[in-house]
């Protein structure tokens, strides 16, 4: 429909300039405020330190070993069915000899972590975000990766506050590759 | 002497980015006008009913999540978890349905913000998809600090909710709210005058109360076309029927009627959950339910009402560790099928804005 064939040309011209100041206007009003996006390699938003990153097997500081009773108990929650346990011996001398995560099977849902009976959790999840790869076989993680992954301290509740923080390494796009992205260095399985 | 024409078929999809998904829409068209759109489904078929019957009750809060819609995959868990307390007769205590509800609500206004967005670029208005995903990672963020996910959360548990959110969450919710309620007025302002917006939208794409009726339409589109129902109201399940909140009802059938619904129902949404936090009691969240639990023998089909429409389960149990068949009412897939009727007679230019207007997702269309 063309300008002639309406019935107040005048009108509809001068409604369609006040809808495009008030349009710009707004997105004026906007384009002053705080900008919400962030460099993202050089500055990082805020994570959650419940953000399911990463499953990791944390070690008891007092004896230095597995807080792991081997239990059984994730492997059968799984829904992926992405745990793989097997264990060594008898009665107390009982040792993990095997406990493998497929990280790609993985769906995140945190019920091996629900169902773990130890305190603290003998599996828990890590706000590590940047465990992408470029090659699948390096998502197997054993027993040792998930050593490596776990918490130096235990996760404080609240909010781990990362923003603004220069990240570690050069930002050349060499500095994170995928072993470099993931704690403690890779895995070679 | 006339021209002779004839009828031109067009494909539009699967790979099509504007189509939301895996879609494929067959156009017939008479030049430049539209005589028939089919709809081709399956592209994106994840057989999640079939699948949840190898998994355990507990074990499928994390499936439905992702087979279904994924843009509500906490109003998914809900419908589940509500079909098995229901089967199984399991007490949710008062804050977990407080807190589901609270959940539920805040995961309406992120998928509608996820709506509007889409369908503004779909209009060409790049500004509004912006604007909408900035307030949705809000929501997001809120979401990961309480469930630890950003689409999929398996937070619900059957007897309520898996963990309570961390000290001050709710504060931040509150405070979230107050800014969301002043960027609904600044969406408003931005398009319900707009004159280019109006002429894409206002009286494109009608659908009668009638059509939308046998097409079994729901939800924002069903409202939109004047059948006031919501299941929040009619058959109100959690803590809704302790909620003030009005259903916005438009008799027009338009794609403006539609985004005048979403856009009254995030305002509501919004009034939901903060009287859901102003009530939020104290106590457990979740009622203690083995990991091996059983269902006994029946059937239950539950309602709920989605940010979509009308989403419903229907569960069979046999009496063992695992549904015995699993049946999905997904809205999406009733809401597409009335894509046809709303298309008739229109241009071509006008696919992109009546099938944006609807707002499908694949995998809820597929499952």
């Amino acid at each position: 429909m063309s300008v002639a064939q309406r019935k107040n040309p005048v009108g509809e011209i001068v409604g369609a300039v006040r809808a495009l100041a008030t349009g710009l206007g707004l997105t004026w009003q906007v384009m002053l405020r705080r900008k919400v996006t962030v460099k993202y390699p050089v500055e990082r938003l805020p994570v959650s330190n419940r953000f399911h990153g990463l499953l990791a097997l944390p070690i008891d500081p007092e004896t230095g070993k597995d807080l792991c009773i081997i239990c059984f108990q994730c492997e059968r929650v799984c829904p992926s069915r992405c745990i793989h346990i097997e264990a060594q011996g008898k009665g107390k001398e009982r040792v993990l000899s095997r406990f493998d995560i497929e990280m790609d099977k993985c769906q995140y849902c945190a019920f091996c972590v629900e169902v773990c009976p130890t305190e603290p959790k003998a599996i828990v999840f890590v706000p590590h975000y940047e465990s992408s790869t470029f090659d699948r076989s390096t998502l197997l993680y054993n027993l040792d990766d998930l050593h490596r992954a776990a918490p130096k301290e235990p996760i404080a509740t609240g909010i781990v506050d990362v923003r603004h923080r220069r990240a570690a390494g050069n930002h050349n796009g060499a500095g994170l590759a995928p072993s470099a992205a993931r704690p403690g260095g890779t895995t070679t399985p | 002497m006339a021209l002779r024409t004839e009828e031109l078929m067009l494909n539009m999809g699967p790979q099509h980015p504007s189509t939301h998904g895996v879609l494929r829409l067959v156009v017939t068209l008479d030049g430049e006008n539209i005589v028939d759109v089919r709809p081709d489904i399956g592209y994106l078929h994840s057989s999640v009913e079939k699948m949840m019957e190898y998994r355990r009750y507990v074990q499928n809060v994390s499936l439905v999540d992702r087979g279904m819609d994924y843009l509500i995959a906490l109003q998914n868990e809900q419908v589940y978890c509500l079909a098995v307390e229901r089967l199984a007769g399991i007490e949710v205590p008062e804050r977990g349905m407080y807190l589901r509800v609270i959940f539920d609500e805040l995961q309406r206004l992120a998928s509608h913000l996820v709506w509007l967005g889409t369908w503004g670029i779909d209009l060409g208005a790049t500004t509004v998809f912006l604007w909408c995903f900035r307030e949705r990672e809000m929501i997001l963020d809120l979401f990961e600090k309480v469930t630890g996910g950003r689409l999929h959360h398996a937070y619900f548990r059957i007897g309520g909710v898996y963990i309570d959110p961390p000290p001050g969450w709710t504060d931040e919710v509150k405070g979230f709210l107050d800014y969301f309620d002043r960027c609904v007025a600044e969406y408003d302002k931005l398009l319900t005058a707009n004159p280019i917006f109006l002429a894409r939208t206002k009286g494109v794409g009608v659908i009668t109360r009638r059509e939308a009726v046998a097409m079994g339409a729901s939800g924002p589109v069903g409202r939109a076309s004047g059948i006031a129902v919501d299941v929040r109201k009619i058959e109100p399940y959690e803590v809704y029927d302790r909620m003030t909140f009005d259903v916005p009802v438009f008799p027009e059938g338009d794609c403006f009627a539609r985004y005048q619904v979403r856009l009254e129902e995030m305002r509501q949404s919004s009034r939901i959950v903060r009287q859901a936090l102003k009530a939020l009691p104290g106590g457990e969240v979740r009622s203690r339910v083995p990991m091996t639990m059983k269902a006994p023998r029946g059937e239950v089909y539950v309602r709920t009402e989605s940010a979509r429409g009308d989403l419903a389960i229907h569960l069979v149990s046999d009496g063992g560790e695992m549904p015995y068949r699993v049946k999905i009412r997904a809205p999406s897939f009733s809401n597409l099928y009335a894509l046809t009727e709303m298309m008739r007679g229109w241009k071509i230019a006008d696919v992109i804005a009546i099938l944006g207007s609807i707002d499908i997702v694949l995998s809820d269309v597929d499952r």
